[in-house]
């Protein structure tokens, strides 16, 4: 298989030509219905769900500590007031991009090799999505009145300060939770009518029959689908731009050394493009052999993913030299003293790997052999994610802990209960997305049936 | 009504090619994917263009009202109406409203949810998800459209109760 050889892989085939609208019908409703050998649930399922229920219990129990004991537990401070929370927030909402850019951005550019990848990468968001909307709730000193973030009349004559980003935030969240999980049931929609069609258990037929609501493939329930799911993708597409330039301007809207920059609402872009891909390799890389998708996911997609991959990366490279021209190129000496600290003082190790997992490590990609083999790509996308994590601690920490004045410097140091909560959000996202990859179809089987054509 | 399912999806668009020009009457196709080189014009962007001004209208009203009339404050020395800042949110809300709009709108349009059809009661539509290819044909003249259906290599032909 020259596919796999690598030779020729920008040629080779996005399906293989051995594969029929039926076979992959076939395939793709026997995993997900758990029928015959394709479809038994495999032990590495079982261990993984034990695994992220395990990282769960963990984060309900920070969780219900949280709520119990207040924000005191937390190791944040004056004048880190922002540590975990914040930090995790925008680290996983960046991740949640990668469906969103590869299922809306790359259908508006009628990329054909992004239809093999587009449920799974949407699903990934979904997950992702859910984790980043827990935490601007969680680091609320009053949790229990997050609703108050709601623009509604009230008793107390009170409104949101519309002037701020952090509330263009709360829409921006709001939007894109609500409208990923649209775009995600609307393109799932035909293929759990093929479920239902398919599904032989009671339980299964009624419940995929409920979840597709009587969708039969009329040509009227055809012929609207097209342009809607057409138009819904090109709204997805600036919305996410949109989402993750507000998060950039969460920070830029505030005076602090380091944040107050014009460059940051397409620096974050750039991140969450970064880790967007990462993630998407680090899921596809283990499921292809897994859930046997290698007919569909073929090398020729793991190259184009490296290669986006690699692209995002050299634009958050852009990014990082523009923080230091402009740090030193600017008039504002806190800014320098800051960016110092953040050089050579007690979080310099998270600098300096974030500069090594984000960009020196990603440039392996250059060659196509690194891009081709899939232990080194998996090893490299696990380092990004790692390294989106580091740059978030050390824009949010290193700016707080050295703001203008030295008299209001300090430090910040999580406790046990932040870090309980960081892998309860891993939990939370592992057991929601090994969930999906069982219940629903993993690959978009009506779009896909479409591409294939008229394959005997 | 008379369902009829066809081998191929050629054989299916000939056939309601046939009866489309000939014969009055209603007919629906029913597959697993588009039919190819289907018209695919929808007022549901139209809608979903209403839903999304709306979502941008009525958030930046929204803005105005609070931060004017209902509760105006002096915010680093800002105008009350301070409307660049309103911007985002309102992008944000009419992305939200266009996207409801489109779900909305197209459930409504194709009138789902719809857990029963008669239609279901043909044979011919148990598993037409997973690759047949059906016609559905309401009319008068049920025996010339069984005779077009018979000369298009129907498989099978099953009249059923509307």
């Amino acid at each position: 298989m020259t596919a796999e050889t690598g030779a020729k892989v920008e040629d080779g085939p996005l399906i293989f030509p051995t594969e029929t609208p039926h076979s992959l019908t076939e395939h793709i409703c026997a995993t997900t219905l758990h029928e015959g050998e394709d479809g038994w649930t495999p032990l590495w399922w079982w261990l993984g769900l034990g695994f992220a229920l395990s990282l769960l219990g963990m984060g309900v129990i920070s969780v219900a500590w949280l709520f119990y004991a207040g924000l005191g537990i937390w190791g944040i401070d004056w004048p880190v007031a922002w540590g975990f929370d914040i930090l995790n927030y925008v680290w996983w909402i960046a991740i949640a991009s990668g469906g969103t850019f590869i299922s809306a951005l790359f259908f508006v550019l009628r990329a054909p090799w992004r239809t093999s990848l587009n449920r799974l990468a949407e699903s990934l968001t979904l997950c992702a999505a859910l984790c980043a909307a827990i935490f601007p709730i969680l680091h609320l000193g009053r949790p229990r009145f997050f609703y108050w973030l709601f623009p509604y009349p009230n008793t107390m004559g009170l409104w949101a300060q519309f002037r701020s980003p952090l509330v263009w935030d709360f829409f921006a969240i709001l939007a894109y939770v609500l409208c990923s999980i649209v775009f995600w049931y609307f393109g799932v929609l035909p293929d759990l009518a093929i479920l239902r069609d398919r599904a032989q258990r009671r339980w299964q037929q009624v419940f995929y029959g409920v979840l597709a609501l009587g969708f039969r493939g009329s040509g009227r329930q055809w012929r609207h689908y097209q342009p809607v799911y057409g138009v819904m993708a090109a709204l997805m597409a600036p919305l996410v731009v949109s989402v993750h330039s507000i998060v950039g301007m969460d920070f830029a809207g505030g005076a602090t050394p380091g944040w107050h920059s014009t460059q940051f609402p397409p620096f974050f872009v750039f991140g969450a493009a970064l880790s967007g891909f990462a993630i998407v390799l680090l899921a596809v890389i283990p499921l292809r052999p897994a859930m046997g998708l290698q007919p569909y996911i073929t090398p020729r997609h793991i190259n184009i993913l490296g290669c986006l991959l690699l692209t995002s990366s050299l634009c958050v490279a852009y990014a990082y030299v523009m923080d230091v021209f402009s740090t030193y190129y600017g008039p504002d000496p806190a800014d320098r003293v800051m960016f110092a600290f953040r050089l050579h003082g007690l979080y310099a190790p998270i600098y300096w790997g974030t500069i090594m997992l984000n960009i020196v490590f990603p440039q392996l990609l250059w060659w196509r052999a690194i891009r081709l083999k899939q232990p080194v790509v998996w090893l490299i996308c696990l380092g990004v994610l790692i390294g989106m994590w580091l740059e978030r601690f050390q824009i949010i920490v290193t700016s707080l802990a050295r703001t203008q004045l030295p008299s209001a410097w300090g430090q910040y140091t999580p406790t046990v209960w932040e870090w309980s909560l960081l892998c309860g959000s891993i939990g939370l996202f592992l057991t929601t997305f090994l969930l999906l990859l069982r219940f629903m179809p993993m690959l978009a089987i009506a779009e896909m049936r479409s591409m294939l054509g008229n394959r005997p | 009504m008379i369902v009829a399912a066809f081998a191929t999806e050629s054989a299916l668009h000939e056939a309601v090619a046939e009866l489309r020009r000939d014969r009055a009457c209603r007919v629906e196709t029913y597959g697993a994917a588009p039919p190819p080189g289907m018209v695919t014009s929808s007022i549901v962007p139209l809608l979903m263009l209403g839903g999304g001004m709306v979502g941008a209208m009525g958030g930046f009203g929204m803005q105005v009202y609070a931060t004017t009339l209902a509760y105006p404050q002096n915010i680093g020395g800002r105008p009350d109406l301070s409307w660049p800042s309103y911007i985002p949110a309102s992008f944000e809300l009419a992305v939200m409203g266009a996207i409801l709009a489109g779900i909305i709108g197209y459930f409504m349009t194709v009138r789902l949810p719809r857990l029963y059809d008669p239609v279901d009661e043909a044979e011919s539509m148990q598993g037409v998800m997973t690759g047949g290819h059906v016609a559905v044909v309401q009319g008068t003249d049920n025996a010339a459209v069984l005779d077009t259906l018979a000369r298009h290599g129907a498989l099978r032909i099953e009249e059923i109760e509307p």
